[in-house]
């Protein structure tokens, strides 16, 4: 399917070369005090946006580098970072 | 031929203000769910809330496989009695589902592989499901077109062979549940979108549709690839789930040469040839969530590489038609089925990624039962969503389906 990934290194690339890291949860929680629940969020759950989220990806067949990005997951095409994210 | 024709469900109703019980999705599950409320359960005061029409979703795109030999425990009694359950749907429904139990045929291509098809078959047995592990003679004998030479990409070692599998009708199952359940006085109601669910202390109080709000004290989000976004959206329940497009074809129709179902998981191909006598042919996933349904030339190009490999005799032949839908995709490949359990009155039924036409008949029962009593009948009971955070995933994969960063 037709997608193109911009890579900080590498610059926009053909989207296969890449493999997505799933949806931004933010730093991996603490150790101490964490519960089931909270682990469980951070390893599972998703939001599973009909729009634009802010997601992960390496350049697998490239640099090796992880980043994100802001995607529309509707229309299947990289956007820029939300006025609201900047 | 051009007479006036009459809807198959119901006439054309109002919406009401206020029902028993409301579905949103009139896919597969949702119908199945509404057509046994009725059916077993004397709830017909139902309505079904469509956004698009019946069958829009992954119920009028899948390739229509249907088996019972899933991995583990809990999942196989569930899709034995949705297998079992199709003769006594056709016959209760009075309507041909057309069911083709031509068998199913999984092919090995490694010693692995036939290690771990001796560990399903005997979960299979176990549980009363018909299966057997088969060398590449005999599945060659079963299904001629098979080529077992040793120089292909992935050379045939065997096959599970799981004989009362096949194929049903997808459009008629569509057609035939929402025949059957508004017959009983179900209402379905398309071009309806629901767009927000009201609650009150906890509990299920209305919905609220393009057109206008609904009161109702029992709700199902049954959206199939649609229902983890409309979940989190209406009610902010986070699900395990990645959605991703998932892609069909099918080639020129030909003359009776396949009377099985053969899948291949080292090919990541599987075909069977339809009764019109086209070859039907998926199914493969991008690997990345998104809500289109496009298609890629990649994919017919893999396929084409694929089918002429392992069934030389289709070298040549045309593709017709290729389409996509959404695959809800959870961790461990089994359903999420639950209820009543963080919002009263509140259920949902989603989760099937690419097996939810062959499971429609058995979850619509069994979760029909759940609305009906309030309580998770023993068959589902183990599917609901805190098996996550309690560490007790299922196991219907050998390796967990992450789209995270951890792998
Ligand atoms: C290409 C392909 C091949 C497949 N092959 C197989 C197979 O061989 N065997 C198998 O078992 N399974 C297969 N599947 C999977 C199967 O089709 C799905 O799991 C199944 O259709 C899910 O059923 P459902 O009722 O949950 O959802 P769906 O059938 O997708 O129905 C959901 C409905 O919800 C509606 N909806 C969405 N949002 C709203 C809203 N806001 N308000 C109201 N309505 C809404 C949609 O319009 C849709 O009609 C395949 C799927 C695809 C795409
Ligand atoms: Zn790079």
């Amino acid at each position: 399917m037709s997608l193109t990934i911009t890579c900080p290194i590498c610059g926009k690339r053909n989207g296969y070369e890449f493999r997505f890291g799933g949806e931004d949860k933010g730093p991996r929680p603490d150790e101490d005090s964490l519960t089931p629940q909270r682990w469980c969020e951070y390893v599972h759950l998703n939001e599973c946006v009909a729009g634009v989220q802010k997601e992960w990806w390496v350049h697998k067949d490239g640099c090796g580098s992880w980043f994100t990005i802001h995607r529309d997951t509707v229309m299947n095409v990289e956007v820029a970072k939300p006025e609201a994210d900047r | 031929m051009f007479g006036k024709y009459k809807p198959m469900w119901g006439e054309k109703t109002q919406l009401k203000s206020s029902y028993d019980a409301v579905i949103i999705g009139g896919g597969l599950h949702g119908l199945a769910t509404a057509y046994y409320l009725a059916k077993d359960h004397g709830i017909t005061d139902v309505a079904i809330i469509e956004k698009n029409y019946i069958g829009f979703g992954g119920a009028g795109r899948n390739t229509a496989i249907v088996r019972a030999n899933q991995r583990t425990q809990y999942n196989v009694p569930l899709y034995k009695e949705a297998l079992d359950l199709w003769p006594i749907l056709t016959k209760e429904l009075d309507y041909n589902l057309m069911f083709n139990n031509c068998g199913n045929l999984n092919l090995m291509h490694s010693e692995a592989a036939m290690k771990a098809a001796r560990m399903t078959i005997a979960t299979a047995q176990f549980h009363g499901v018909e299966s057997h592990l088969i060398d590449a003679k005999e599945a060659k004998e079963l299904v001629p077109a098979l080529n077992i030479s040793e120089d292909i990409t992935y050379p045939i070692h065997g096959a599970m062979f799981h004989p009362p599998g096949g194929i049903v009708r997808h459009d008629a199952v569509v057609w035939g549940l929402a025949r059957g359940a508004s017959k009983f006085g179900v209402e379905i109601h398309q071009q309806t979108e629901a767009t927000a669910v009201n609650t009150r202390n906890g509990k299920i109080v209305s919905i609220e549709t393009n057109r206008g709000t609904i009161n109702t004290n029992k709700l199902l989000i049954s959206a199939g690839g649609y229902s983890a976004a409309l979940i989190y959206g209406m009610v902010g329940i986070k699900l395990p789930i990645s959605v991703l497009t998932i892609q069909a074809m099918v080639t020129q129709p030909l003359k009776p040469l396949l009377d099985h179902v053969v899948s291949s998981g080292a090919y990541h191909c599987y075909a069977n040839q339809t009764l019109k006598g086209e070859i039907a042919t998926g199914a493969h996933m991008d690997q990345w969530p998104n809500y289109t349904t496009q298609t890629t030339a990649h994919y017919i190009k893999h396929q084409g590489e694929a089918l002429s490999e392992f069934m030389p005799c289709l070298r040549g032949l045309r593709f017709m038609r290729i389409w996509a839908g959404l695959a809800d995709m959870t961790p461990d490949m089994a359903p999420i089925l639950d209820g009543n359990d963080h919002i009263e009155g509140f259920y949902f039924n989603c989760g099937w990624g690419y097996f939810g036409f062959k499971s429609c008949s058995a979850s619509g029962k069994y979760m029909a039962e759940f609305m009906a009593k309030g309580q998770a009948p023993d068959m589902i009971k183990p599917f609901n969503l805190r098996r996550y955070e309690q560490h007790k995933l299922m196991g219907e994969t050998a390796e967990l389906v992450t789209y995270t960063p951890n792998n």
